[in-house]
């Protein structure tokens, strides 16, 4: 018959996890001080629990001689990034208020990530606008129930130091105020299709799979395939695709902007590295933090796959016309098993035919 | 989770920078939430699609006819990796399924809770190998 309760459930599956974590994390304590923002994250849940070694990791660099993990390669000797990825992590961009260093214990870690997966499976109010939901718990789709990075960061941001945001400049946030306005349809939200968020008209996913690639709330999760010419990024969600071009082309011009700007990549040395410009204004095509960036704004983002279950992700914003300083991010791309289901967004869609015909109810006892 | 947590989540993160959506669609646009239901039904169709699952159910209503209601549950895409089919869940298995009503008055609603007749919790999620639900149960 049916499975325990969610909680026992989904608490065995974590405590287990952790508890493997636990055993072999014990000597990485102590090497904290060593811990780069290249650091050898491992992954937590399902992975862990079946593969400790992976936990076991971030003690390999115990000592400075010690040699980086052997790493797949393509017939042209390239690092080889192929394979199916996810970036969910519980791990916030930026540093809470009270934390002020750079890394969590592992004690802490495991203490931090029992208590998200308790709050994964708190209950909402019944009677409540935020009750009217499916339980992603019940569904499988909390971080908890699916791998996640193991690693002991306590920011993504990496750089400024304070693993804030820097400020924006007083021109970046008119921008920002600009657009929103400029792009704002009239009408109440949800009253027509026009007014429904793009994630709703499975346009693109909102905040979009990059670039830059943040961690999304579920299912985030990747394909990524490699050959000499091109790379190319499948997201989960909706089935948004990257396709970056890797023979040097230039830019388009500056009135083609695409939801997801133009990506051009390059090797240096084991690193993929892929600059993005062209980004489109509209503020819903990006993240909240890069509402306001000018038009000749570029993303550099670094790809590097230092070990078989792992790519270190970075991405640098430098925009001075935006921020008063450049930021750093720096996160996992954590191995996980595919195939990904075809997303295939509008197939069964039917919430947006249910929400106009809700709409019309309502316009009918106005 | 469900959105209580999700908007605390969402609250926290618009201050952290990294802003997930845990939902595809605005959920209490397309449902009243001063509609809730109490629905007991056998499974007629399970279907497994993007961006959300439906069950189909049959309901008897209390004059003994039965109509047929479609109700919204949770993106299919984790528990395919976990295993689960649209066959785990088989065929006429009676699902009680606390939900709230459409806003366009159809026989459509959010499944909230699904709940098996012997009061465990229809869970899903990285269980699969042990769920087997005694149809007509």
């Amino acid at each position: 018959m049916i499975v325990g309760t969610r909680r026992n459930r989904m608490n065995h599956r974590v405590i287990h996890a952790l508890n493997a974590l636990v055993i072999v994390g014990t000597g990485a304590v102590l090497l904290l001080p060593n811990f780069s923002v290249g650091q050898t994250p491992a992954t937590a849940t399902k992975a862990a629990a079946s593969a400790p070694v992976q936990a076991a990791k971030p003690a390999a660099p115990a000592t400075a001689a010690a040699k980086p993990a052997a790493i797949p390669r393509t017939p042209d000797g390239k690092p080889d990034l192929t394979g199916y990825w996810t970036n969910a992590t519980y791990t916030p961009l930026e540093r809470a208020a009270n934390v002020t260093k750079q890394f969590f214990t592992e004690q802490e870690f495991e203490t931090n990530t029992r208590n998200a997966a308790v709050r994964d499976e708190q209950q909402t109010t019944p009677g409540t606008t935020g009750d009217v939901h499916y339980d992603f718990t019940q569904f499988g789709l909390d971080k908890s129930q699916n791998t996640f990075a193991h690693d002991l960061r306590t920011a993504m941001i990496t750089d400024p130091p304070d693993g804030r945001v820097p400020a924006q400049t007083p021109e970046a946030q008119k921008r920002s105020r600009d657009r929103a306005a400029a792009y704002k349809v009239p009408g109440a939200a949800y009253d027509s299709v026009q007014t429904i968020s793009i994630s709703s008209r499975c346009v693109i996913y909102n905040p979009p799979p990059g670039p830059p690639m943040l961690p999304q709330g579920y299912n985030g999760n990747y394909q990524i395939i490699q050959s000499p010419n091109y790379v190319m990024i499948l997201f989960e969600q909706i089935g948004d695709i990257r396709i970056i071009p890797l023979d040097g082309r230039s830019a388009p011009p500056p009135t083609v902007r695409p939801w997801m700007g133009f990506s051009r990549g390059h090797w240096d040395g084991d690193t993929l590295v892929v600059e993005t410009t062209n980004f489109s204004d509209r503020p819903e095509g990006r993240p909240r933090q890069l509402s306001g960036i000018s038009d000749n704004f570029k993303l550099i983002e670094r790809f590097k796959r230092i070990d078989d279950k792992t790519i270190n992700y970075e991405f640098t914003v430098n925009d001075p016309e935006t921020f008063v300083k450049p930021w750093i991010v720096n996160m996992p791309f954590t191995k996980i098993n595919g195939p990904i289901f075809e997303p295939a967004c509008h197939e069964g869609n039917y919430g947006m035919l249910d929400t106009m015909k809700g709409a019309r109810e309502q316009d009918k006892k106005k | 989770m469900r959105l209580r947590t999700a908007v605390a989540i969402t609250g926290i993160s618009l201050l952290l920078g990294s802003v997930p959506l845990w939902a595809h669609h605005a959920f209490a646009a397309e449902f009243d939430v001063n509609q809730p239901l109490k629905l007991t039904g056998t499974l007629k169709k399970w279907e497994m699609i993007n961006p959300h699952s439906w069950f189909h159910i049959d309901v008897k209503g209390p004059d003994g006819k039965v109509s047929e209601w479609m109700v919204e549950g949770g993106s299919p895409n984790a528990l395919l990796r976990e295993g689960v089919t649209k066959e785990t869940v088989p065929i006429g298995t009676v699902l009680i399924i606390d939900a709230y009503h459409a806003k366009s008055g159809e026989n459509k609603a959010v499944g909230r809770d699904f709940t098996l007749p012997n009061g465990k919790r229809l869970f899903l999620g990285g269980s699969a190998q042990n769920i087997a639900p005694e149809p007509g149960k």
